[in-house]
């Protein structure tokens, strides 16, 4: 027999323990995995709303970080289109709603114009259509939200407080936030908002995206036609707005959180896994057995259950996500894909943290003399 | 060390004492013997007589409070891997056989080899003659639950057997025997000492047994209180020739 095989004999034929202890590993990596899994492809799939835009300056209102709260003048509009240098200019309107089908969480809604680059380059599914202007009460819902709701297209579902509205079409996006939300023609959400003449904020496409200073003086441009305008490139919006600043925040507490937790279940189900086997290290150091071989036959034990509790954690919280991200309630929210980097990170971690709770009780059983160890019950 | 200044002794203590620091007893006090190569020596005592703690010191398994062990005329305070001594010198068996449970017949027994030169290959084969030796060649592919408890003692003698050891030091080996299965180990043990010249070092309750041994140490309170020759033992078993 050689040592290895020693070692993974000791795994192996301990099914209870080895169980055990693979359990609350994966639990712990599981934990991991899952909640940092989740709050990253929340933060993705936010990110990519903007990133998909392709345009150039961002203007909202001054001060307001947050697209929901900026009010403009659809007005502007217009005067920022006679800018030289400017191609093309949208407006769009922002905003929640709730919906009874799907309880507390909000419902995101896009205004935007019939001809809006943005609806667009919606991906409509076939059988639907993109909303035309002399359209009355219709809507667009995205993939995630149609199914939840259960709409097709031409079914009709009552939103703004009762009124009826037509699914024109089901568009699919690649982020799950766009994919859990709505558009409807920009003078419908007004209508409803009571906010007719105002929108939340304007897109501009220039004529050429490459000059830097061109955009930077059409930039200038734009601020001087009003006070209370505040115009920003697009990247630079993306890294600075509130919503991806507050979901980086709670995605970093939660991970953080979830490290913390799952560290402590780890080291835990380590430690007292290792303790329990003072005695049989006693009787290893009695029969001859060098200090490095006990803590190395310990620490090689620890990485086989690391690694298993690693695989069974990460396939339970992969499973676990994509059951969230097909539940009604948080499918908008949620994506089911968990990133190859946070997979890296829960086996990391499940090793580092299973071989330093396996360290510290194998250095202290190997320093033990044979008979404290063979008397420890 | 050459054979003409080697001691005559392979294990002797000078003024051994134990005190375990949760109790103020003195489990050993004062404590002076000495075994001689190839020599079979029964220490027998009461429970709490010391004699676990004695042979525990003399197989470095424990540490004396004060005193010292030589062995081989080396005194162990001096030496730094111990575990060394315990793997290529010493061969234990203890009344609890301790075998992993985890483990065949085969494979406890190869354990101890682990610390050794010799390869995956020559290890299995090395365990077989041992346990054939001990009488288990039929049952080594068997787990420890599987066995009696005088088959799993003979595993363990075997185990102890596994890195050639010049010394045998077995604690209670028949305590949790009955007499038929004791009587096999006491057999065994006749036939190391006989056929390979073992030195053998054993506590036993059992004055029946004890009086196989060439020589029984008497304890009590910690103290020797009586050693015996068994003259009768003598005659059966001789000295092997390179005992001194």
């Amino acid at each position: 027999m050689r040592f290895y095989t020693f070692v993974f004999k000791n795994v192996i034929r301990r099914r209870v323990r080895s169980t055990l202890t693979v359990i609350g590993m994966a639990v712990a990596v599981g934990a991991v995995v899952a909640l940092v899994g989740i709050s990253h492809g929340f933060e993705r799939s936010f990110m990519q709303i903007y990133e998909r835009q392709k345009v150039d300056l961002i203007i909202q209102q001054r001060g307001v970080k947050q697209k929901l709260t900026s009010v403009l003048d659809i007005e502007l509009g217009a005067k920022i289109a006679e800018i030289p240098g400017v191609k093309r200019v949208d407006s769009g309107l922002v905003d929640f709603t709730s919906m009874d089908e799907l309880g507390p969480v909000g419902v995101l809604v896009q205004g935007w114009e019939h001809d809006s680059p943005l609806l667009r380059a919606l991906n409509v599914q076939p059988g639907g259509r993109l909303l035309k202007n002399d359209d009355q009460k219709c809507v667009l819902l995205g993939e995630r939200l149609a199914t939840s709701l259960e709409k097709n297209v031409g079914d009709t579902l009552s939103i703004f407080d009762d009124e009826t509205y037509t699914v024109a079409g089901i568009f699919k996006s690649n982020t799950v936030y766009e994919n859990g939300s709505m558009v409807v023609l920009l003078r419908d959400l007004q209508r409803f908002m009571g906010r007719e003449g105002q929108v939340s904020g304007f897109t501009v496409i220039v004529e050429k995206p490459d000059d830097e200073a061109e955009i930077e003086r059409i930039q200038h441009d734009i601020e001087d036609l009003a006070k209370n305008l505040e115009v920003t490139p697009t990247a630079e919006f993306v890294n600075s707005t509130t919503e991806i600043q507050v979901i980086r925040a709670i995605a970093w507490i939660t991970s953080a959180v979830a490290l913390v937790i799952g560290a402590v279940g780890m080291l835990n189900t380590m430690i007292m896994s290792v303790f329990e086997r003072t005695r049989e290290i006693g009787i290893l150091r009695a029969i001859g057995w060098g200090r490095w071989r006990v803590v190395r036959m310990i620490l090689m034990e620890s990485i086989l259950l690391s690694i298993a509790g690693g695989v069974v954690g990460t396939v339970g919280a992969i499973s676990l996500t994509r059951l969230l991200a097909n539940h009604p309630a948080v499918g908008g929210m949620v994506s089911g894909d968990v990133a190859p980097s946070v997979v890296v990170q829960g086996f990391v971690i499940a090793l580092c943290v299973g071989l330093l709770g396996a360290a510290y009780p194998a250095y202290r059983g190997a320093k033990l003399l044979p008979t404290e160890a063979l008397r420890h019950e | 060390m050459s054979d003409h200044n080697r001691d005559p002794f392979l294990f002797r203590t000078e003024n051994l004492s134990k005190l375990y620091p949760d109790g103020q007893v003195h489990a050993l006090e004062d404590v002076s013997i000495s075994v001689r190569r190839g020599e079979y020596v029964a220490i027998m005592g009461p429970s709490g007589s010391g004699k676990s703690t004695l042979l525990n010191l003399l197989g470095a398994l424990d540490l004396p409070t004060s005193g010292e062990v030589y062995f081989d005329g080396q005194p162990l305070s001096k030496i730094r891997r111990l575990e060394q001594l315990r793997s290529q010198k010493f061969g234990f068996v203890f009344q609890s056989f301790y075998l992993l449970p985890i483990l065949t017949a085969v494979e406890n027994v190869q354990v101890p080899m682990f610390e050794g030169t010799l390869s995956a290959s020559v290890r299995v084969s090395r365990a077989k003659e041992l346990l054939e030796l001990v009488g288990m060649g039929h049952r080594i592919n068997h787990m420890p639950q599987k066995l009696s408890v005088g088959e799993r003692q003979r595993v363990a003698i075997a185990r102890s057997l596994a890195n050639d050891p010049i010394a045998l030091l077995a604690d209670e080996p028949t305590g949790n025997l009955d007499s038929v299965s004791a009587e096999g180990v006491f057999d065994l043990f006749d036939h190391l000492h006989r056929e390979q010249g073992m030195t053998i070092v054993l506590i036993t309750h059992d004055e029946e047994f004890g009086h196989l041994a060439q020589r029984t140490i008497h304890m009590q309170d910690g103290r020797v209180k009586s050693e015996e020759l068994c003259q009768e033992r003598r005659i059966r078993t001789p000295l092997p020739p390179f005992a001194v």
